[in-house]
C-alpha cells in the first residue's frame, strides 16, 4: 500500500472510502478513515435506522474505555474516536482499525430508552424562513409538511454541531430537502430545520446550512449542570403544532 | 487587574482547548496558535495550558492596574509598554499604571496574524467543562463567553508576584520552517471522500497556491483557488469533525475548519491539516497564500514529535535560566 | 622598586643583547629599561609613561551574559538593536545571545554611545566576552 494513501481497514469487497473510486459507503462494509492524527471516523453501512444507531451507541460505550481513545462521539450511523495520543506507527493504526471493525461486528444494539420531550412549534412565518424551499423541493403543501414533520416521535441519535444540539432520526423521507447551497449566517436558538434526510432544533444562535421551517422555545444546554446537555441519545422528541403561519 | 482599553478587537480568552465534551456538541475552541500559547506560558513559568488573551485585530490596548509579568508571543506586533518598544517572543515586567499597546503585525516572511498575551499564572477566569477557553456559540467559558470589550477587567492569577523577566525565545516560525517554493505550507492527511474527487482536482489541490480570503476567522478559513469537483455529488450524514478538516461545499472552494468550528458536519471532506501544523495556519494572515503537502501517517506522527521536542527544549532552557542566579545589579 | 644595584645588573645584561626594551611589572610598579637611541646604544631607565602609548581603554563594555551565539539583531528583525553613534540607556539591550531556543539580552552597562562592535553577528561567544564598546555619558 502506498505510504501516502489514507490508512484503511482490512480489505473487504466494496471496501472502505480510502480505496479508489466513487461515493463512499456503497455496499455493505463499514468504512474507517482518518481525521488527521486527531481522530478516526467509523461509518456504518446501510440505512439510517434506529437499530443500526443502537449498535453505534454500543460501540461508543465499548470504545470509550480503550486507552487510545479520548472520546467516542456518535454521529448519524457513524462514530468518531478522538485520540488520547495517536498510535505511534501505521501498523499500530491498522491494528486499532481492525479492533474497531471486530468490535462493530460483535456490537449488539444498545436499547437506550429515555424520556419523551414535547416541543411546541410555530411552523412557517418569520421563524420558518425556508418553508417555501421545502415546499418547492418536495412538491407538498405547508399543511402536509407540518403533518409529516409533527407526527413521528424522533429518537435522539446523537448530539453534535453546537452545545446541546440533538441529531434526530426517524424523519419522513418525503420531506427531505438538501442542505442549502449558501448557508445562512445566523439562525436563532429554537430554529426547527431540515437538512437532507434529517431534522433538528438549534440550541443557540449560529450559522446553518439547513432549511428552517419553524421555531420552538426550550433550553437545551446548561454548562453548570452535569451532564450539561438536557437531552441525550435514547431520549425522544415530539413536535407539537402550536401554530402554522402560511 | 488588567483593563481592556480597546473596543471591537475580537480578543478572547483561550487555553489549549476544551477536550472531552464533543459528545454534547461542544467543540474544543482554544488558541489558534497553540505553540505560541504554550511558549508564552513557559516563559512565565506557567502551566503550558494556562489561559491567555488571543488578539486577532490590531491595534489593541490595555492598562495594568497591578504589577504583573507578561509574555507576548505569536505575531510580532511592535508592542510598547508605555513608550518603550518591547522585543517580541519575550517576557516582560509591567508595573501598575503602565499601558500595553499592540500595534500592527510586522511585515516580512514571518508576519503573523494573532498575538498571544500570556499573564503570570494565567488569566483568572473559571473553568467550564474542564477548560478556560471561550465557547462563543452558547456563550460560556473564557470571559463571560464572549470577546473582550473596552472596560472589561481581567485578573492574572500571578499578579503582584515576582517573576524572572527580560529574556525570550527564537520563534518556532524560524526554528521549524515549512515551505514549498517559498510559500508557507502545511501537511495534510487525505480524508474519507478524497477518492471521490476528480483526479485533476486532487492534483490541483497539492500543486496550487490557496489564498486565505477575508471570510476567514476562528470558525473556518475559506480558501480561494481552483474549484474542487467531486466525481459524483456526495450527500453525507452528519458526522464528527475536528479542527483542520478541509470541507468542500457545493461551490468547490474548500473551507478549513478551525478551532471554533462545529464539532460535526455533513460536507465532503478532502483531507485534514495535521494537528502538528495547525499553529502555522493560526498565524497565516488574511490574504496570504498557503500550499498543502500530502503526508503519510508516520510523517504526521513525526511532525507532532518535532513540535513536542521543540517545546521540551524550550521548557528545559527556560527553566534553567529562570532558576539561575541573577547577574549582579540586575 | 628594584634596588639600584639590581637595575645596574639588569641593564648590563640587557646591553649584551639585541633587546631594545624590557618592561618589568612588579608589585611595586613598572620598571622600564631601553636604549637611549639606536640599537647598540646605551641602556637607560625609561619613564613609565611611554610615548605614543595607546589611549586608555573605554570605561564601558557590554559583555556576553552567557555562552552562546551573539546576534546584533533580534532574529525577527532586520535592524540591529544598537548602532555606532546612537545613544542607548543603561540596561537597554544592545544585542542578544542565543543559546538553543533561548535569547538573552546583552544590556548596556551604562547609558552611552556604542563606538565599536568587537564581535561579528552570528559568532559564538563565551560568558563575559566583550561584545560592544561604549563611550559612557558623564
Amino acid at each position: 500500500m502506498s505510504r501516502r494513501a489514507a490508512p484503511k481497514a482490512a480489505p473487504k469487497a466494496n471496501s472502505t472510502a480510502a480505496e479508489g473510486g466513487g461515493a463512499p459507503r456503497e455496499g455493505s462494509a463499514p468504512s474507517v478513515s482518518l481525521l488527521g492524527t486527531t481522530a478516526l471516523l467509523f461509518e456504518a453501512p446501510g440505512e439510517l435506522a434506529l437499530a443500526s444507531q443502537q449498535r453505534i451507541w454500543s460501540l461508543a460505550r465499548e470504545t470509550q474505555a480503550w486507552p487510545e481513545v479520548r472520546e467516542a462521539v456518535p454521529g448519524m450511523n457513524n462514530l468518531m474516536l478522538t485520540f488520547e495520543r495517536p498510535p505511534r506507527s501505521a501498523e499500530a493504526l491498522y491494528a486499532l482499525e481492525a479492533r474497531l471493525q471486530a468490535a462493530w461486528d460483535a456490537a449488539l444494539p444498545l436499547p437506550l430508552e429515555g424520556r419523551v420531550v414535547e416541543l411546541p412549534v410555530v411552523y412557517g412565518g418569520e421563524g420558518g424562513p425556508h418553508m417555501a424551499d421545502v415546499v418547492a423541493h418536495t412538491g407538498l403543501s405547508v399543511d402536509e409538511i407540518v403533518e409529516l414533520h409533527s407526527t413521528p416521535v424522533y429518537p435522539v441519535y446523537a448530539l453534535g454541531s453546537h452545545p446541546g444540539y440533538c441529531y434526530l432520526g426517524g424523519m419522513d423521507p418525503r420531506i427531505a430537502t438538501p442542505r442549502r447551497k449558501v448557508p445562512v449566517l445566523s439562525i436563532p436558538g429554537g430554529a426547527v430545520s431540515i437538512g437532507g434526510a434529517q431534522t433538528g432544533v438549534s440550541a443557540s444562535a449560529g450559522p446553518s446550512g439547513w432549511n428552517t421551517i419553524g421555531s420552538t422555545t426550550m433550553s437545551f444546554f446548561d454548562p453548570a449542570q452535569d451532564p450539561p446537555a438536557k437531552l441525550q441519545p435514547g431520549d425522544m422528541i415530539r413536535f407539537r403544532v402550536q401554530g402554522v403561519i402560511r | 487587574m488588567i483593563e481592556v482599553l480597546s473596543s471591537a478587537a475580537l480578543a478572547t480568552v483561550q487555553d489549549q482547548g476544551r477536550k472531552g465534551s464533543l459528545r454534547w456538541g461542544v467543540g474544543t475552541a482554544g488558541a489558534m496558535d497553540n505553540l505560541a500559547l504554550a511558549a508564552g506560558n513557559l516563559l512565565l513559568g506557567n502551566d503550558a495550558n494556562a489561559a491567555a488573551v488571543e488578539v486577532p485585530v490590531f491595534p489593541f490596548k490595555l492598562r495594568f492596574d497591578a504589577d504583573c509579568a507578561f509574555a507576548l508571543t505569536g505575531a510580532d506586533c511592535a508592542a510598547r509598554l508605555d513608550e518603550a518598544p518591547l522585543l517580541p517572543w519575550w517576557v516582560h515586567q509591567a508595573h501598575a499604571g503602565q499601558t500595553l499597546t499592540l500595534g500592527l503585525p510586522q511585515g516580512g516572511a514571518q508576519r503573523g496574524s494573532r498575538a498571544m498575551l500570556c499573564l503570570a499564572g494565567g488569566v483568572d477566569v473559571p473553568e467550564v467543562l474542564g477548560s478556560r477557553s471561550t465557547q462563543l456559540r452558547g456563550a460560556f467559558g473564557g470571559h463571560e463567553g464572549r470577546a473582550l470589550r473596552r472596560g472589561d477587567v481581567l485578573r492574572a492569577v500571578g499578579e503582584g508576584q515576582s517573576c524572572r523577566t527580560g529574556f525570550g525565545l527564537v520563534p518556532p516560525g524560524l526554528s521549524l520552517p515549512l515551505q514549498v517554493d517559498g510559500v508557507p505550507a502545511v501537511r495534510v492527511l487525505p480524508a474519507a471522500e478524497y477518492p471521490g474527487f476528480e483526479e485533476a482536482s486532487r492534483a490541483a489541490f497539492w500543486a496550487g497556491e490557496w489564498k486565505i480570503t477575508a471570510q476567514s476567522d476562528r470558525y473556518g478559513y475559506r480558501l480561494d483557488g481552483e474549484a474542487l469537483r467531486p466525481i459524483a455529488p456526495m450527500e453525507m450524514r452528519s458526522h464528527g469533525i475536528v479542527p483542520g478538516v478541509i470541507q468542500v461545499p457545493h461551490s468547490g472552494q474548500p473551507i478549513i475548519q478551525m478551532r471554533d468550528a462545529q464539532p460535526s458536519g455533513g460536507y465532503p471532506k478532502f483531507g485534514t491539516v495535521i494537528e502538528a501544523d495547525l499553529w502555522r495556519l493560526g498565524q497565516a494572515p488574511i490574504g496570504s497564500r498557503i500550499r498543502f503537502i500530502e503526508c503519510s501517517w508516520d510523517e504526521a506522527v513525526a511532525a507532532q514529535d518535532e513540535v513536542e521536542a521543540w517545546l521540551d527544549r524550550v521548557r528545559r532552557m527556560v527553566d534553567l535560566h529562570r532558576s539561575s542566579p541573577r547577574p549582579g545589579g540586575r | 622598586m628594584k634596588s639600584p644595584a639590581q637595575v645596574q645588573e639588569l641593564a648590563a645584561w640587557l646591553a649584551a643583547t639585541d633587546i631594545g626594551l624590557l618592561e618589568l611589572r612588579t608589585p611595586d610598579g613598572l620598571l622600564r629599561l631601553g636604549r637611549s637611541g639606536a640599537p647598540g646604544s646605551e641602556i637607560v631607565q625609561l619613564g613609565t609613561q611611554e610615548e605614543g602609548a595607546p589611549p586608555a581603554p573605554p570605561e564601558c563594555v557590554a559583555v556576553a551574559p552567557s555562552v552562546g551565539v551573539f546576534l546584533h539583531a533580534h532574529p525577527l528583525h532586520a535592524a540591529p538593536l544598537a548602532r555606532p553613534g546612537e545613544r542607548v540607556s543603561a540596561g537597554q539591550p544592545v544585542g542578544v545571545v542565543k543559546i538553543g531556543p533561548l535569547l538573552l539580552p546583552v544590556p548596556a552597562p551604562e547609558a552611552g554611545v556604542p563606538i565599536a562592535f568587537l564581535v561579528p553577528d552570528g559568532q559564538p561567544v563565551g560568558w563575559g566576552t566583550p561584545l560592544i564598546e561604549l563611550q559612557a555619558e558623564e
